[in-house]
């Protein structure tokens, strides 16, 4: 693998031989030449989890691989599990983006080795090129495992060219069948991090962000919170690790937070971990729930028997006997 | 789920030749694979629900309770756990399950159906003849007998109703062959026991899916959510105005293959198409039609069997409280005939009360009752038993 690719791909198992045979030591982090890959791993950081733009600024591979680290060293320092989440999301939707380019523009050699290596050994999942080489296979059994979870129509395998075992994809759609995967992947590796005694540069840079990114998730600060029934609070948590909450659960949550008063705006950003959030079409249909758009229903939060049906109840002792998860908020305020 | 009252003495001629089947047939019963992971289920004639959550760890054991307690029907699940018998089922470990299919003849809407059927009252046992027909009609039963407003609808089926399910067996395998890639060897068909067929797929790529894997799968196999931007016609932001842009990757396979075959297009054919969407009356209501298209070309199979993880579902060579048939393995099934081949009880004679006049073929032998006193061979007497259509005398 070329250090282009391990400077795109700084997750790759390659990229840490490649520290562990420079013979990387932490001690290094405090030297002053340093201060520009920290305060480039910090500014990486606060474009990812501000989540509007992808960074794909690429330098030298050597640089590339260190701020990669120090930007893990520092997510995981900050110690907030929604930055955690929105940085995995961010480093997936930033590799799709190199993965989907290195594809198209790429001669086939190139194409399968990058290939091979990222969706096989650390997904374990085959593609093969096609038979004209425009297009890529993957086994109908690996597709439908991953986008059977995507919500969009198109995604649904009877809406793709299926032949002989195989689903035929472009470049752009065999990269975001393993978005999650990636995210998760990233997540993983922070999660299992044991920090060492930090050198002052990144403890210091982890202490500056940490008010600040705090901030954004300060809805989801602990009043708000512990007032939501255990319905609605499963449904936050999985969001908030980016994990895909199905449709029912989205609308039990949305209809939810409008019953509760919030403005749409804030409720759309309760979305924006979902993998396949966006922002247009989210506030279209918080919009459409609330009776602002579309048929102008202003539709009710779903009952707690239709929650049991559909395995979206998790009650506990303080649900008491209600019948609907908004009474919950009102029994408790009383 | 079987609702007619069945009288104690007949429950009890029934039950004595199930046992006798289940002592002298042992080699019918297919051992599921990897047997200890299972969960297993079973009935008792005359009794509802189901006795769930056992394990078995080898045949011997499973023989030894079919011979004790010569159950109505006998079912295994397509999960493997960790720990079969704990419940609730979350405690159980899942740890992946067979894909399954089941084709039910009653789905199919065969127009024969009712020149076989009957209405058995559930209170006291009467049968008429035919029965009402679905929907309204059907609600406002009402015995002849006893007045109870309710009846269970039995169906004999004829050679028609079976052709019929063989001919959505042999699509559905048309589908997992020629599209999805299974392989042929991986892929048991079996008769159900009564009126249908029943597909396992032996395939460890498979197992692992979840619901939501399966019920894509199910979608594509019965031809649900076909969008009309797959075949090349595309809305445009004004109201049912649409453009035709064949998709880059073609029409040559799969589902665009069908509907290109069925509309004779191609990929030249983009004028052709609109006049197609504009004869049909526009873009939603041509969507209307090829959801109609589809799903007639599809397979029509129980969605609700194949995305359950957890089912428990018949087991290969029990016998079926419906019929007396067995579920039995169809190796080819153009020449497989339900009535012979899973017709497997003895030739014991067995004297019944007939409760209507009554045809059926059984073992290549007919028989045609119209007196209410008959005597017939165990199977035959059986078969009509469990139907409610008859009762030991």
């Amino acid at each position: 693998m070329a250090g282009s690719d391990l400077a795109k791909y700084p997750f790759l198992n390659e990229a840490g031989e490649y520290l562990r045979e420079s013979s990387f030591g932490w001690e290094e982090l405090d030297r002053p030449d340093m201060k520009y890959i920290i305060d480039r791993a910090a500014e990486r950081i606060e474009i990812e989890v501000d989540g509007k733009m992808i960074y794909d600024n690429l330098e030298r591979y050597e640089i590339e691989i260190l701020t990669f680290l120090i930007s893990l060293v520092i997510v995981k320092s900050i110690g907030i599990d929604q930055v955690l989440r929105k940085f995995a999301l961010a480093e997936a939707r930033r590799a799709e983006k190199f993965l989907t380019e290195d594809l198209r523009k790429q001669s086939e050699i190139k194409r399968r080795s990058v290939f091979t290596k990222i969706f096989e050994d650390l997904f374990k999942l085959k593609i093969v090129i096609s038979e004209d080489q425009r297009l890529f296979k993957v086994r109908v059994v690996d597709y439908v495992a991953r986008a059977s979870h995507f919500h969009e129509q198109e995604w649904k395998l009877i809406n793709r060219l299926v032949h002989n075992g195989y689903v035929y994809l472009d470049a752009d759609e065999t990269v975001r069948l393993i978005r999650n995967e990636l995210s998760v992947l990233i997540y993983d590796k922070v999660k299992g991090m044991t920090l060492p005694i930090l050198p002052q540069g990144i403890k210091s840079k982890a202490d500056q962000l940490r008010p600040k990114l705090l901030s954004r998730y300060e809805w989801r600060g602990s009043a708000g919170v512990t007032d939501y029934p255990p319905c609605i609070k499963h449904a936050l948590e999985v969001m908030n690790r980016g994990d895909n909450l199905p449709h029912s659960a989205r609308v039990m949550l949305a209809t939810y937070m409008l019953a509760i008063g919030k403005p749409v705006d804030e409720i759309v950003l309760m979305f924006e971990n979902a993998p396949d959030f966006n922002e247009k079409i989210t506030r279209y249909q918080v919009e459409h729930l609330s009776g602002m758009k579309g048929s102008r229903t202003k539709y009710s939060v779903p009952s707690c028997d239709k929650l049991r049906n559909e395995n979206l109840c998790f009650a506990t002792a303080e649900c008491d006997s209600i019948i609907n998860p908004v009474q919950f908020g009102r029994r408790k305020k009383k | 789920m079987r609702e007619i009252l069945i009288s104690a003495k007949t429950i009890s001629v029934i039950k004595k030749v199930f046992r006798e089947y289940y002592f002298n047939e042992s080699k019918a019963i297919e051992e599921p694979l990897k047997i200890e992971q299972r969960e297993f289920g079973y009935m008792h004639f005359g009794q509802t629900g189901m006795l769930r959550h056992l394990s078995f760890k080898s045949m011997k054991e499973l023989d030894a309770m079919l011979v004790r307690e010569a159950p109505s029907d006998v079912y295994c699940s397509n999960a493997y756990y960790r720990f079969p018998t704990q419940q609730p089922m979350q405690e159980k470990q899942w740890l992946g399950a067979d894909l399954i299919f089941d084709i039910d003849g009653k789905d199919l809407g065969m127009p024969c159906v009712p020149s076989h059927s009957y209405s058995v009252c559930i209170n006291c046992g009467y049968v008429s003849s035919p029965p009402p027909e679905r929907g309204e009609e059907r609600s406002s039963y009402s015995c002849p007998s006893c007045g109870c407003k309710k009846a269970d609808h039995v169906s004999i089926p004829c050679s028609k109703c079976i052709d019929g399910s063989k001919k959505e067996a042999r699509r559905l395998m048309d589908f997992l062959l020629a599209d999805i890639g299974v392989e042929r060897s991986a892929i048991n068909i079996y008769f159900s026991g009564n009126n249908g067929f029943h597909v396992h797929i032996n395939d460890d790529a498979c197992t692992s899916l979840d619901s939501q894997a399966r019920s894509d799968l199910v979608g594509y196999l019965s031809g649900t959510g076909l969008m009309l931007e797959s075949i090349g016609i595309r809305k445009t932001n004004t109201e049912d105005l649409f453009s035709i842009k064949f998709p880059k990757s073609g029409l040559t396979y799969g589902w665009r293959r069908r509907i290109a075959e069925k509309l004779k297009i191609d990929m030249t054919s983009a004028i052709k198409l609109k006049n197609i969407v504009n004869q049909n009356g526009g873009y939603s209501a041509f969507k209307v039609e090829l959801d109609r298209l589809a799903k007639d070309m599809g397979v029509r199979i129980d969605p609700q069997v194949t995305t359950d993880v957890h089912r428990v579902f018949r087991m290969p060579g029990t016998l079926n409280s419906k019929s007396g048939l067995s579920k039995t393995k169809s190796n080819d099934l153009y020449s497989f005939d339900p009535f012979v081949d899973a017709c497997l009880l003895g030739d014991g004679k067995l004297s019944v009360r007939v409760k209507t006049p009554v045809k059926l073929k059984l073992k290549r032998n007919s028989f045609n009752i119209s007196k209410e006193s008959a005597e017939m061979p165990a199977y035959a007497a059986v078969y009509l038993m469990c139907k409610g259509l008859a009762e030991a005398n």
